[in-house]
């Protein structure tokens, strides 16, 4: 069976913006994958005008929350840095034991890359408004660029949530048969930027190397 | 558009997942852009529902377990579903229509804008929206858009190898194989159309309608299996957006949506500026007197839009207490619309009557078979929301406008009025033809015509408003369809909540006919009536005075005639004086007395009946005494004569004596 990964488009955001963006997108993603039964709710945003949805699994709400946690404390220590978020998906498959893996073997069928550059806007604009000698009240113009930076947000997360919708309706063939028991959606693990780049690039080749080569979309 | 033929080469499981997969889609549309169908909850932060659309029971319905997607109760969807369960898989196209209410009119040319107006002719209006009926009207601003079209269809293929190999042991695995795929598509599927729904612009308006931000529109749905022709214009002002299709045995399900990219002329438009000044017209404000003349202004709008007047007429309610013309005013429907835009506050007042609508979506239901047309009031009031009217001065008539606008939340009362009327299991009607657009049209045609027909109704009873008094009993679960819109009408004045109950309802429209056609019939337990009617006819209590004061003149005429004879008979009959000074004093004040009046008649009907002896005693001799009368005269005026030329001289004498003793 194929993997098929989505490469969504990169979003701009600020540091007070990642955990609302990065919920919308995992949750709407993971929401397509919940194939089983689920009582959707509709979540609308604070900070944009968007209404996206929730499987409404409790569990599927904790993980996602604590991996959120975790990627803002690195994107702390990490500022000014473009990051990459994985949402992968995987079957369990009960192998036989061999000299090279563990029992259980996770077969991946779905890579979901979130692009995110958080920037650092408030220093930005102060300094921008130092140097500026126009007349404009300075406050007034930053409020003006933070609405104008928002709006562009907004319409790139809806462009994301587009092209998630597009993939799950074109990419269907590569999706294994619904699990009967464990829980509402396919297994599937959120991998944030560890510590170290490095790492993470390891993590992504040793994973790409048990799954296979996964067709990199857009 | 599917053909039976092919269809009947589905394998029965495969058939089954398409029909639900129809259901299950024109459910999560209609979850989304029907607001009556809402239960999102916004008592609290209405940007923060967490659990808003969580169905409120946490039980899981047979329905929920299709596609593994448990929805909301949707009874607009509900309504239309089992519809489709007999329909033979036709396409089914979801029109989402905006209905903007106009905040602005010309009070001059007293042509409101119409766009409202249209509603009733919902297939016709369709088709014409576009063009052709804006420039009929001349509107600035188009009332309806069709803002969304959502076909779900199933495509056969013409040659479908599958079809042909089912038969075979070999291929029920892979027939299996196929049913399960199938399934798990149309879940996937159904979960991306449940999240387009969401993103698309049509539901921020629905989100800004259920949580009562935006006043100045609503939105409105149609399910039809037609796809209708769309103008050029049309298709270049929106946008299409498919779903990949999901393939089936022997065709596949297609789902697409076309739809407008920008909203933003009608969620741009602050709402709430507009309340206060409107609502002060309904007051009585120098607005109002416009408004009022309505009723002799039909003449003045185009005939045309007269059919299309009735749709959301509630309001025009109010204006009611002008005299019944049963004739079409247009105008009232204008200034309903008025009311719709205009009072966000009021929107808040608690549902105390029936919503207008209802009754409208019972006929639309009743009349359109298996096509639903589904015409939410404009405003819907979240019942979180208890802030008080601020702009209604007491007049009660406002009031219950508002009251009547907040109602609609409530559905049920349109179930009560629907069954009766419908034989038909599911409150549906039998499948339609497949291919039936002539036959559609014709339905709608009818129901057209039944609306006008309830119009002309409702206007007859007038006197209702003025009095302010209302008995739910108006309200009928009608066997006919244009009782059944009048009713709607009254419905909305309804001062008790109760009233909602259809079994209450049950009240048949013949008394409604009777008292139409002969007021003077109707039962007396209606007591709403006797209201209604009151102020038109001269009938109930006031006709008793109108004779009376009749006789009482007559009477009063006759003694003023007499009056001479008795007098002149003064001196020879005392009898007479007596009885008539005092009829004379009855009859001079009406005002007070009219309510003995019938006493006083009697009294006064034996004086004079006495007195009238008395004439024609006197009559008789009248001549001679005449006579008498006159040669006394003579002798008294000649007498005078005497006396003042004796008194003349005497004073003359007597001044004389005066200046001689001076």
């Amino acid at each position: 069976m194929n993997c098929e990964a989505c490469d969504l488009k990169e979003l701009e955001l600020e540091h007070f913006q990642i955990r609302e963006v990065l919920r919308c997108i995992l949750h709407t993603i993971v929401f397509h994958r919940a194939l089983g039964l689920v009582r959707p709710k509709d979540i609308d945003l604070e900070l944009f005008e968007i209404t996206y949805v929730q499987c409404g699994d409790a569990e599927v709400e904790r993980k996602i929350n604590e991996k959120i946690d975790q990627f803002i404390s690195w994107v702390e220590k990490h500022p000014n840095k473009k990051s990459q978020i994985c949402l992968s998906f995987f079957e369990v498959k009960n192998k036989q034991a061999s000299w090279f893996t563990n029992k259980i073997e996770r077969r991946y069928w779905e890579y979901w890359y979130i692009n995110l550059n958080v920037a650092q806007h408030p220093k930005a604009h102060s300094s921008k408004s130092h140097h500026s000698k126009a007349v404009v009240d300075p406050g007034e113009s930053a409020s003006e660029d933070r609405s104008l930076r928002r709006a562009a947000l907004e319409a790139s997360l809806r462009e994301v949530l587009f092209q998630i919708i597009k993939f799950v309706n074109e990419k269907k063939d590569h999706i294994p048969s619904i699990p009967v028991a464990e829980g509402v959606s396919f297994p599937y693990e959120i991998t944030i930027p560890s510590s170290s780049d490095s790492a993470f690039g390891m993590e992504m080749f040793k994973r790409m190397l048990q799954s296979g080569h996964p067709t990199m979309l857009s | 558009m599917a053909s039976l033929g092919n269809m009947n080469s589905e394998p029965p499981e495969i058939e089954q997942i398409i029909t639900e997969f129809f259901a299950k889609s024109l459910h999560i549309i209609l979850e989304s852009r029907s607001p009556y169908a809402s239960s999102r909850n916004y008592s609290g932060d209405p940007t923060i529902s967490p659990s808003s659309s969580s169905s409120s029971s946490s039980s899981v319905r047979p329905r929920d377990k299709w596609f593994r997607l448990a929805l909301r109760d949707c009874p607009a969807a509900l309504e239309n579903i089992d519809f489709w369960r007999q329909s033979n898989l036709e396409p089914m196209v979801v029109d989402v229509i905006l209905v903007q209410r106009p905040h602005d009119w010309d009070p001059i040319n007293c042509i409101p804008r119409r766009d409202l107006v249209r509603n009733t002719s919902l297939k016709e209006q369709s088709r014409n929206s576009w063009g052709s009926e804006q420039e009929e009207f001349g509107c600035v601003a188009k009332s309806e858009r069709i803002i969304e079209r959502w076909v779900v269809q199933y495509e056969s293929r013409k040659n479908s190898n599958l079809g042909s190999k089912r038969s075979s042991n070999s291929n029920s695995h892979n027939l299996l194989k196929i049913q399960h795929t199938l399934y798990k598509k149309s879940i996937i599927l159904l979960r991306s159309l449940y999240l387009t729904v969401r993103l698309l612009p049509a539901y921020k308006l629905y989100h800004d309608l259920i949580s009562s931000q935006i006043h100045a529109f609503t939105l409105a749905h149609r399910v039809s299996s037609i796809i209708e022709p769309s103008t050029g214009r049309e298709e270049a002002e929106m946008q299409r957006f498919c779903f990949t299709p999901v393939d089936t045995c022997c065709g596949r399900l297609c789902l697409s949506v076309l739809y407008r990219a920008s909203l933003s002329d009608v969620s741009s438009e602050p709402s709430t500026p507009m309340s206060p000044q409107v609502i002060a017209d309904y007051v009585g404000s120098p607005m109002a007197d416009p408004l009022k003349r309505f009723p002799s202004l039909p003449t003045t709008c185009s005939p045309s839009s007269a059919p299309f007047s009735r749709r959301h007429s509630w309001s025009y309610d109010l204006y009611r207490a002008s005299p019944p013309s049963v004739s079409f005013s247009p105008s009232p429907t204008h200034s309903e619309s008025r009311a719709s835009v205009s009072n966000p506050a009021s929107r808040r007042l608690p549902p105390m009557s029936l919503p207008p609508h209802p009754p409208e979506m019972s006929a639309a239901h009743h009349k359109n078979t298996g096509f639903d047309e589904y015409w939410p009031s404009p405003t819907i009031s979240p019942p979180s929301s208890a802030s008080p009217p601020t702009n209604t001065p007491g007049s009660h008539l406002p009031k219950s406008l508002l009251r009547s606008e907040s109602a609609p939340v409530s559905i049920p009362a349109t179930k009560p009025v629907n069954t009766p009327a419908l034989p038909y299991k599911h409150n549906l009607p039998p499948s339609p033809p497949l291919k039936g657009t002539g036959c559609s049209t014709s339905k709608t045609d009818k129901r057209t015509y039944q609306i006008r027909t309830g119009t002309t109704v409702d206007k007859i009873s007038i006197g209702k408003d003025e009095t302010g008094k209302i008995s739910g009993l108006k309200i009928s679960s009608g066997s006919s369809q244009p009782v059944s819109v009048s009713v709607s009408r009254s419905s909305s004045r309804l001062s008790l909540p109760d009233d909602f109950d259809g079994s209450e309802f049950s009240c048949p429209f013949i008394t409604d006919d009777d008292d139409a056609t002969d007021p003077y019939r109707r039962p007396e337990s209606y007591d709403h009536k006797r209201y209604r009617h009151e102020p038109v006819e001269p009938g109930g209590v006031l006709r008793v005075p109108k004779p009376q004061g009749a006789e009482v003149g007559a009477l009063v005429l006759m003694l003023k005639t007499a009056a001479p004879l008795c007098q002149d008979l003064s001196s020879s009959i005392n009898l007479s004086q007596a009885p008539r000074s005092e009829t004379w004093n009855n009859s001079i004040q009406p005002p007070d007395q009219i309510s003995e009046a019938p006493a006083v008649q009697d009294a006064t009907s034996s004086r004079v009946a006495s007195s009238g002896l008395v004439f024609s005693k006197t009559t008789a001799d009248a001549l001679e005494e005449l006579k008498g009368y006159k040669d006394m005269k003579n002798e008294l005026i000649k007498q005078g004569l005497r006396s003042q030329t004796s008194i003349n001289l005497a004073s003359a004498a007597e001044v004389s004596s005066r200046g001689m003793t001076g």
